[in-house]
């Protein structure tokens, strides 16, 4: 499996070199927010890989007002204020915790329209039959049984070729959720070059980790744990 | 001598005996935090309750809430040891501003601070301002050394008691204190994950981004102001974001496709440095935060991610698996003289450089296949495993004052914050509520 993954690496960058300018581009055409968001990132890319304007985050826009003003004999009237921003509480000339924590500005709309994407989303690849491609402990090589279900999964991208699809690498929560995010990645990128390897084009698949961060199971179990272990194939409805 | 001074100069020999012995043999467990060092006894006579007022959550009185928060404070403080007060003679309710005849008692038999108050809800209606008034007598001078008088809404209760412990920690050894620090992490919202940040002692959390997605591993900006982390744009990028939390603000600080993950702020605020795998495999990047310009840190086959920066900002640990499995490495700032840092164990990640500079903390596999928090000196000559038994502990995360540190784990089961004594000592569960909550991340002092 070593000598396999090996082989792979030349083979994962020059796959990236297809797929990018086919993500950008279909980034760009599709409607909605977050295209356009998408779209205003992508162009700040080209300067450099950030958006245009932040703040400064340099310890010189510090602000003192929350600093000790030490003990006194005959102390004075220290009026201290929430930290629930916006609360309307906070006199001027307050000190405590300079109002730097808030309320989220909840977009109260962004978790029902997730979840309704997700769900369409799910619907889609149930109706598929796509199937997911399980891992062992700590690898990212692709099984005999997970060259079976990805025969099958390619199959049907052939007899779909309009169908954009989603690999999404997935880990076990043993392990740091930092690592976990490679790990997964690594995943994803396996099953892709595989699907590749049977055939179809890289312009039909995106790669996309969520480490350990979306869970199938939630149990504290070896059976939990390999079913969490996947590379999961999503079919990309709408954006 | 004053006790002050007294304190200072114990703390500076504390640091001189760290080195003396980090330089000699080994086997030796976390001396660095086991000092000779003699902490300050210090007796909380009460927070005397004024006209019955109840705190804001009922049931308890208001004095005693703020005693109890406070006392939390001074214990977590380790630089005081709270000294019961039974049997000292003294009582709260007699005392004014000026010192008792008992503290004299209280100062032969080895306390050297008193400290006492009253507090009460402003002319005895509930929706009015609460007051506390703070005492500190000092047996070296045999003195009352000053006070503090506060006033605010009931939101601010437990703040009242937080500022208080630091002014003591303030007034004792000079450095900022950490009860009014601040602990940002990951809880999760239906299948979502999403940014909070709480008290350092886990009251008072707050939502702080609301996308009903994926968002995480936050880290501060030296100012405390933002927060960056990673954001999933459209379920199916990641993104580097900066969130302003006084407003709930955003920018996008990288947006280039692939992995960009586990972002953290230099602690001067002018390089953000993260790792991205836009270029093919996960490397690690330098952001300058004022002209944008970025610079690669890293080029190998291998995953480079988990910058941890150490607080000269001249070098940074971060975790590589290009030896194989994850192990922890250090590299210079501008990306040169790259080495590696920790080979016990085919495990190694997440680093965390203590504010100290004398250890770096991270997420070690024990023989057993425990993921568990150890400790390494920045030279490697030595290695403790912090915690033991049994959970997967992640995200270590040092408090300002490099006493603590806070992580996840998920030792009780589902995925809870806890903090530690660099000593391993006073293992302290901070976070009771909710499915999931990871990713904690420890704010600077103030």
């Amino acid at each position: 499996m070593k000598t396999l993954s090996a082989i792979h690496v030349p083979l994962i960058l020059s796959m990236l070199v297809l797929v990018a300018p086919a993500c950008s581009k279909k980034a760009v055409q599709s409607g909605g927010d977050h295209a356009l968001q998408e779209q205003m990132a992508r162009e700040g890319m080209a300067k450099g890989g950030v958006s245009s304007t932040f703040p400064d985050t340099s310890l010189s826009g510090r602000d003192e007002a929350n600093n000790l003003r030490g003990l006194d004999r005959n102390p004075s009237e220290e009026r201290l204020g929430g930290d629930a921003g916006g609360s309307g509480r906070n006199g001027s000339g307050t000190t405590g915790n300079h109002g730097n924590t808030l309320m989220a500005k909840a977009d109260s709309g962004a978790a029902a329209r997730q979840l309704a994407e997700i769900r369409a989303e799910q619907a889609a690849s149930v109706a598929a039959g796509l199937r997911d491609v399980f891992f062992a402990y700590d690898s990212f090589s692709i099984t005999d049984e997970g060259r079976h279900a990805l025969s099958n999964d390619a199959e049907w991208i052939k007899s779909n070729p309009q169908a954009q699809l989603k690999i999404e690498g997935h880990c076990d929560e043993r392990g740091t959720s930092a690592y976990n995010l490679v790990l997964g990645e690594k995943r994803a990128k396996a099953v892709r070059n595989y699907l590749v390897e049977l055939g179809i084009a890289p312009q039909h698949l995106s790669v996309v980790s969520y480490g350990k961060e979306r869970p199938f199971c939630t149990d504290h179990s070896e059976h939990c744990y390999s079913m969490n272990r996947r590379g999961h194939l999503v079919v990309k409805t709408g954006k | 001598m004053t006790l002050r001074t007294l304190v200072l100069s114990s703390l500076c020999s504390l640091v001189g005996l760290v080195w003396i012995i980090e330089s000699g043999a080994a086997d030796v467990f976390l001396e660095a935090t086991r000092p000779d060092f003699q902490k300050i006894p210090l007796a909380i006579a009460g927070i005397d309750n004024m006209g019955g007022a109840e705190s804001p959550e009922g049931r308890v009185k208001l004095g005693s809430r703020i005693e109890e928060v406070l006392k939390a404070d001074v214990r977590r403080s380790l630089v005081f040891s709270l000294i019961d007060v039974q049997g000292l003679g003294i009582k709260a309710s007699s005392l004014g501003a000026e010192p008792d005849p008992s503290f004299k008692q209280a100062a032969e038999n080895g306390v050297s601070i008193v400290v006492w108050g009253k507090a009460g809800i402003k002319n005895g209606n509930k929706d009015s301002d609460v007051s506390m008034d703070g005492y500190v007598y000092d047996a070296g001078n045999n003195e009352v050394v000053g006070g503090k008088r506060y006033v605010g809404s009931t939101s601010v209760v437990r703040l009242m008691a937080h500022r208080f412990a630091d002014e003591l920690v303030f007034r004792y050894t000079g450095e900022p204190g950490i009860a009014r620090t601040k602990i940002a992490y990951v809880s999760e919202l239906g299948s979502a994950r999403e940014l909070f940040v709480m008290d350092y002692d886990g009251y008072e959390p707050r939502q702080v981004t609301a996308d009903g997605f994926l968002n995480l591993m936050p880290r501060w900006s030296p100012d405390r102001r933002f927060l960056v982390f990673t954001t999933y744009r459209n379920r199916n990028t990641q993104d580097i974001d900066l969130i302003e939390l006084a407003t709930g603000k955003r920018w996008t600080l990288v947006s280039q496709g692939g992995l960009n993950i586990t972002p953290a702020l230099s602690p001067d605020g002018n390089f953000l440095a993260y790792s991205s795998s836009h270029d093919g495999n996960a490397e690690l990047y330098r952001m300058d935060t004022h002209t944008k310009a970025v610079h690669r840190l890293t080029t190998n086959a291998g995953g480079d991610l988990s910058p941890s920066w150490a607080p000269s900002g001249r070098e940074l640990a971060f975790t590589s698996d290009r030896s194989g499995g994850p192990q922890v490495f250090l590299i210079s700032a501008d990306g040169s003289n790259v080495r590696r840092l920790t080979f016990d164990g085919d495990y190694n990640a997440a680093p965390a450089w203590s504010p100290r500079g004398n250890w770096i903390a991270y997420v070690c596999r024990t023989p057993k296949k425990e993921y568990k928090l150890c400790l390494i000196t920045p030279d490697g000559q030595k290695r403790v495993q912090l915690t033991t038994g049994s959970g997967v502990d992640d995200s270590p995360s040092w408090s300002p004052d490099g006493r603590h540190i806070v992580f996840s784990s998920t030792a009780d089961g589902k995925s809870h914050i806890y903090m530690i004594n660099v000593d391993g000592k006073d293992l302290e569960r901070i976070t009771f509520t909710g499915t999931h909550n990871s990713a904690p991340t420890w704010s600077p002092a103030s």
